[in-house]
């Protein structure tokens, strides 16, 4: 392409930051317009950089990129949001590096997702107001659904028919439940009661902020974590690696 | 790695490792090989054992971790510093950045790097049990947290936080007047003074 335009501006949320050299770091950046990008911002580290502040992991910015050979470079940025309500949360934070490492693993760079984008900030907006642990497991399911990884819950995959009220099985590489019926001619699979399989419809159905404030159990919560995780698991071949520290967090201290 | 036509292989070789080290270019690279071909024996030796020695004598402190060439290192054994206080921070840089300001008074602990869940980098990979048995074990009554104001020190400054607040011990983190995103190896004098001075309780 020759026509492409030597500068672009857009505006993105800063998933990943990697220094190098002396003072110099690349962004990972999940941007509205052109997806996921990397770009570096040279001399950051110095306390001159009029950048510095403005370029951050968990920063929405307004960023001027120039197109360079190999490396796209950052020429300007000011700063949207930076998520102090999440910054001075130990789980918030993991809550939101573990979302952005899974479009960082699941999102090719230089392909425009602009849903996902809003999504993306939508969970951050509402990562704000709630600690509810049901915000990450919306996330996932989500994305996955967006991305063409399509998880079904209201009909068995195998036979069609809708699912009875009754536990029924996960096979990731069937994508989704499968009915009693069915249950031997499928791969491996988690076992999913009912009240999980209503979360999982309920996260279909429904926007994230009413999803936080469902009231579950610390039992339905953690199948339902193993159950996404089993999903997750599945199509990236592998765990992300902040779901570990996500999930063995020290508790909070007790306020007297 | 690159390859030079009519350069000598060894040459090349010098080239390629030099171009590793931070704020070196490959032309820079370039010069410095250059430089080193025409100096004296004697000066290219002095670089080499120089380099040797440091790998060889420079090591970790078994107490604070910061980077000493004698156990335990200068800033445990000095009498004069309070030992009730620990300033902890990322880097053995940091340390020394903190000690020209001549604000600090007491002692140090090195985490050796933060926390970093995305690329993997989780408690056990940095200094922190090695902190709590300091607070459990020594007579500290104020932990200051000086890890940078970025995520991913302000992350880890929460999380050395929560393990130790059970322990009874105040824990304060260096004043805001650091700028977001800074640095401290980078930070002036100055400004970090001032941080130190602003503290406080987490
Ligand atoms: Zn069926
Ligand atoms: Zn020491």
């Amino acid at each position: 392409m020759t026509s492409r335009e030597r500068t672009y501006r857009i505006e993105g949320i800063i998933i990943r930051r990697r220094n190098i050299g002396e003072a110099d770091s690349i962004f990972t950046i999940f941007s509205n317009t052109q997806g996921k990008i990397d770009a570096v911002a040279r001399s950051i580290r110095k306390p001159r950089s009029k950048m510095r502040g403005h370029l951050e992991t968990m920063v929405q910015s307004s960023l001027f990129v120039a197109r360079g050979r190999s490396l796209d470079i950052l020429t300007q940025a000011q700063t949207i949001d930076s998520y102090q309500e999440i910054r001075g949360n130990l789980e918030k934070s993991a809550a939101a590096l573990y979302c952005f490492e899974l479009v960082d693993l699941f999102v090719e760079k230089g392909e425009p997702l602009p849903e996902l984008y809003r999504g993306l900030k939508q969970f951050l907006e509402v990562l704000k107001a709630t600690s509810s642990p049901l915000s990450v497991r919306y996330f996932e399911l989500y994305l996955l659904n967006l991305l063409g990884y399509e998880v079904r819950v209201f009909e068995c995959v195998v036979c069609d028919s809708r699912l009875p009220e009754q536990t029924a099985l996960l096979v990731p590489e069937a994508g989704g439940l499968v009915c009693g019926n069915c249950r031997l001619n499928t791969g491996p699979g988690r076992l999913i009661p009912v009240p999980i399989i209503k979360l999982f419809r309920f996260a279909a159905r429904v926007s994230l902020e009413n999803y936080v404030t469902i009231r579950v159990t610390e039992e339905n919560l953690n199948l339902l974590r193993l159950a996404t995780i089993d999903l997750i698991r599945y199509h990236l071949e592998r765990e992300p690696k902040s779901q570990y520290f996500l999930e063995n967090l020290p508790p909070p201290p007790q306020k007297p | 790695m690159n390859s030079f036509s009519g350069v000598p292989e060894p040459l090349t070789r010098l080239i390629n490792e030099l171009s590793k080290l931070p704020g070196i270019g490959p032309k820079s690279a370039q010069r410095l090989a250059f430089h080193l071909l025409r100096s004296s024996e004697e000066t290219t030796k002095a670089l080499v054992i120089a380099v040797e020695d440091m790998k060889k004598q420079v090591d970790l402190c078994s107490i604070c971790f910061h980077i000493t060439d004698k156990d335990p290192c200068q800033l445990c054994q000095d009498e004069e510093r309070d030992e009730s206080v620990l300033c902890v921070v990322e880097q053995a840089l940091d340390v020394i950045v903190l000690e020209r300001t001549g604000q600090y008074r007491g002692r140090y602990h090195v985490l050796q790097g933060v926390l970093n869940p995305m690329e993997g980098i989780g408690p056990e990979d940095l200094r922190i049990s090695e902190l709590l048995q300091r607070v459990q074990s020594g007579n500290i009554g104020e932990v200051i947290m000086a890890t940078n104001p970025s995520l991913e020190g302000e992350s880890t400054a929460m999380y050395v936080q929560r393990l130790l607040t059970p322990h009874g011990v105040r824990i304060t983190r260096l004043a805001r007047g650091l700028p977001s995103g800074a640095d401290l190896e980078y930070t002036d004098e100055i400004t970090l003074a001032h941080a130190f001075e602003g503290r406080q309780t987490f």
